[in-house]
């Protein structure tokens, strides 16, 4: 077993590789920035995190179920531009819930299409993904919208017993949530189950399809919620606003863990990866690194995670095999394949 | 394999033909209400315009093809490959001539296009995962290498040659229709392209049967990075400018025009000359939806929906010849 000693460093470090990832942003910040580990920074990375933050925990009941949902982005410019949009018409409080009920709305178009008529979550997200970023630009006609009561949303980025903003608070607590559900409830566990083999689950009278539209539902949810809070933490309802998030969203939940192969993952995992992101970004930042730069960190750590993910674990399927068993009642292999 | 030749249908089920006659019969209904709607629309002018404008993501969309049949999904890093083409090809000008700076533009981008293969063929990452990072990597060295400005070109031959027409025909078009016309044998009369197709139809299946499965598909990770840059080379060139967003979307764009043509992303069927017909009828699409007066943002909210519908009648019809 000695020969094996340095693959089990190796995994032992990936497996807590979010924890070595947080450390070292901790050391190289603390080492080239004064005052970097202080709780003002803290709260700071934490708020600023809330929006990709949001999208990244709606990602990953989706990708614990093996589905992906590409049209986040465009369900936070929706729901922004919605709220923003609505605000002199109905009111603050109420445009507000009018911005995450667009989003579940979005994410219910997403389920429908998904599982009621077969098309792959790829493809499916990927053409609502073009249909909301067009239609926000659309109904604003490509400019952004301002908000005519600037004052409402700025307690959301107020402070809150030091660490806290209200709006990062809402984040942590939502990402709680999400935790206990997929952990400690049996419907979470099943989701587990749908995502490692969907049609197994369905032949053990596990309801697969019910829990993949559930998974968009949320989605929905997060990215509506995630638009909301950026909209009104910015006076702003932008129609491009979620186009560029996307990206980071995704980063933020491979970095934590939550494979696009389903099966695996934990929102607790996606918080850390979220404000491990963050945490370099901003130390980054306050080392004066252009914003260009700083995606290729970004990058590099996501192919260096993965690829050391890759090389310490045994599995030996192909990656590419994720995402193909869309198909969720029992079908020969030859049919699962013609799916998409 | 007979799903590999989906242009000649063994049976003749709904299904079959549904998916032989959709691609011409979509592009002869988009011509006719394009007819009905605007009088320049079927104007030699206009039908140039039109394929000349979507040339360049025209290249993409035919590498994607390879990375779609050999079950590779999507290659997220075609923006950042396009703007390595174009940035490299303008900004190495100085030192090493028109000539050169294209070559070493391609040259550039299709090491992009390496890096995927390797991660993604050899270390078997997820091929969205790895491209996103490799994406992201690009994209920030190419705005790193020009301190996030923009790039002017010099006039040269080569760019008034890009610029040009050869039986009024624009050479962009004409070099989309050249590598088309490489590329669609490529796929499905040679061994490579038959590797292609076994690797996504089932890749243990083509490594047992002795597929170098893992060439094949970091290789279609190559051809779209290689065509990528080209891409990326050709707008540099005919644009005389270049930004590191000159590519943003067409990813998106390279792969509707996949999907519409009937290639599936998930590996196994598909043919370049259906991208092809993706591509035109994409084109007309956009141009059609200018021509009607519809605002231009429109474009992508007729395009997916044209996604979805023209993916769900082939599910449709799969799952009822399926169970037939």
């Amino acid at each position: 077993m000695k020969r094996l000693d340095g693959r089990r460093v190796a995994r032992t470090a990936v497996q807590y590789r979010l924890l070595v990832l947080l450390v070292a942003v901790a050391i190289v910040g603390s080492v080239t920035i004064d005052d970097f580990l202080t709780f003002d920074t803290f709260q700071s990375i934490l708020n600023r995190a809330t929006v990709v933050g949001f999208l990244a925990l709606g990602l990953t009941p989706v990708l614990i179920a093996g589905q992906i949902d590409l049209s986040i982005g465009s369900i936070l410019s929706m729901a922004g531009i919605t709220t923003i949009g609505l605000q002199p018409l109905i009111g603050n409080v109420p445009a507000a819930l009018a911005g995450v009920v667009v989003g579940v709305l979005i994410g219910s178009i997403n389920a429908v299409i998904v599982v009621a008529f077969k098309i792959s979550s790829l493809v499916a997200t990927l053409a609502t993904l073009l249909i909301f970023a067009s239609l926000s630009l659309l109904l604003t006609n490509s400019q952004p919208v301002s908000s005519p009561d600037a004052v409402f949303g700025i307690p959301l980025t107020g402070d809150l017993l030091g660490i806290f903003t209200p709006r990062s608070a809402m984040f942590v607590v939502a990402a709680v949530l999400l935790f206990v559900w997929l952990r400690f409830t049996p419907s979470g566990r099943n989701l587990y189950a749908v995502g490692s083999n969907a049609p197994a689950a369905t032949s053990a009278g596990i309801r697969s399809n019910g829990y993949i539209a559930t998974t968009f539902l949320i989605s929905g949810f997060s990215g509506g919620a995630a638009g909301v809070l950026q909209s009104l933490s910015t006076a702003t309802g932008s129609p491009v606003a979620g186009a560029v998030l996307l990206i980071p969203a995704i980063t933020a939940v491979v970095i934590g863990g939550t494979r696009l192969e389903g099966g695996r993952g934990s929102s607790l995992a996606t918080l850390g990866g979220v404000l491990a992101l963050g945490g370099l970004t901003t130390m980054l930042e306050f080392n004066g690194v252009p914003s260009y730069t700083q995606a290729i960190y970004t990058g590099v750590l996501l192919i260096i995670l993965i690829t050391l993910d890759r090389l310490v674990s045994n599995d030996s399927r192909p990656a590419s095999r994720t995402l193909r068993r869309e198909r969720v009642e029992p079908t020969t292999p030859r049919e699962t394949r013609r799916n998409a | 394999m007979s799903e590999t030749t989906a242009l000649v249908p063994r049976t003749s089920t709904p299904g079959t033909l549904f998916s032989r006659v959709s691609i011409p019969l979509a592009i002869v209904a988009l011509v006719a209400i394009g007819a009905f709607i605007s009088p320049s629309f079927l104007t030699a002018p206009n039908l140039v315009n039109v394929l000349n404008a979507n040339a360049a993501v025209g290249l993409v969309a035919l590498g994607m093809t390879f990375v779609a049949v050999c079950g590779g999904l999507a290659d997220l890093s075609v923006p950042a490959n396009v703007a390595m083409g174009a940035l490299v090809t303008l900004g190495a000008q100085h030192a090493v001539g028109p000539f050169g700076a294209a070559l070493l533009g391609l040259l550039v981008a299709t090491a992009g296009g390496v890096i995927n293969g390797l991660l993604i063929g050899y270390l078997r990452i997820n091929p969205i995962i790895a491209t996103l990072g490799t994406g992201s990597v690009l994209l920030g060295v190419s705005q790193q290498l020009i301190g996030g400005g923009i790039v002017y070109g010099e006039p040269s031959a080569l760019a008034d040659f890009v610029k040009s027409s050869i039986l009024s025909i624009p050479i962009f078009v004409w070099i989309f229709v050249i590598v088309a016309a490489i590329f669609t044998p490529l796929l499905s009369r040679t061994a490579f392209g038959r590797w292609q197709l076994a690797v996504g139809g089932n890749y243990q299946a083509a490594e047992a049967s002795a597929v170098p499965v893992r060439f094949t598909k970091a290789s279609a990770f190559v051809l779209t990075g290689l065509l990528a840059g080209l891409c990326g080379v050709l707008l540099g060139l005919s644009n005389g400018q270049a930004r590191p967003i000159v590519g943003t979307g067409y990813e998106f764009v390279a792969i509707t025009a996949v999907v519409i043509g009937g290639t599936s992303l998930f590996g196994g069927s598909g043919s370049v000359l259906r991208t092809v017909g993706g591509v035109v009828i994409t084109a007309l699409i956009g141009n059609l939806i200018i021509l009607s007066g519809l605002p231009t943002q429109s474009t992508g909210l007729v395009t997916g929906a044209i996604v979805l519908v023209a993916v769900g009648v082939d599910v449709y019809f799969r799952r009822k010849a399926g169970r037939e």
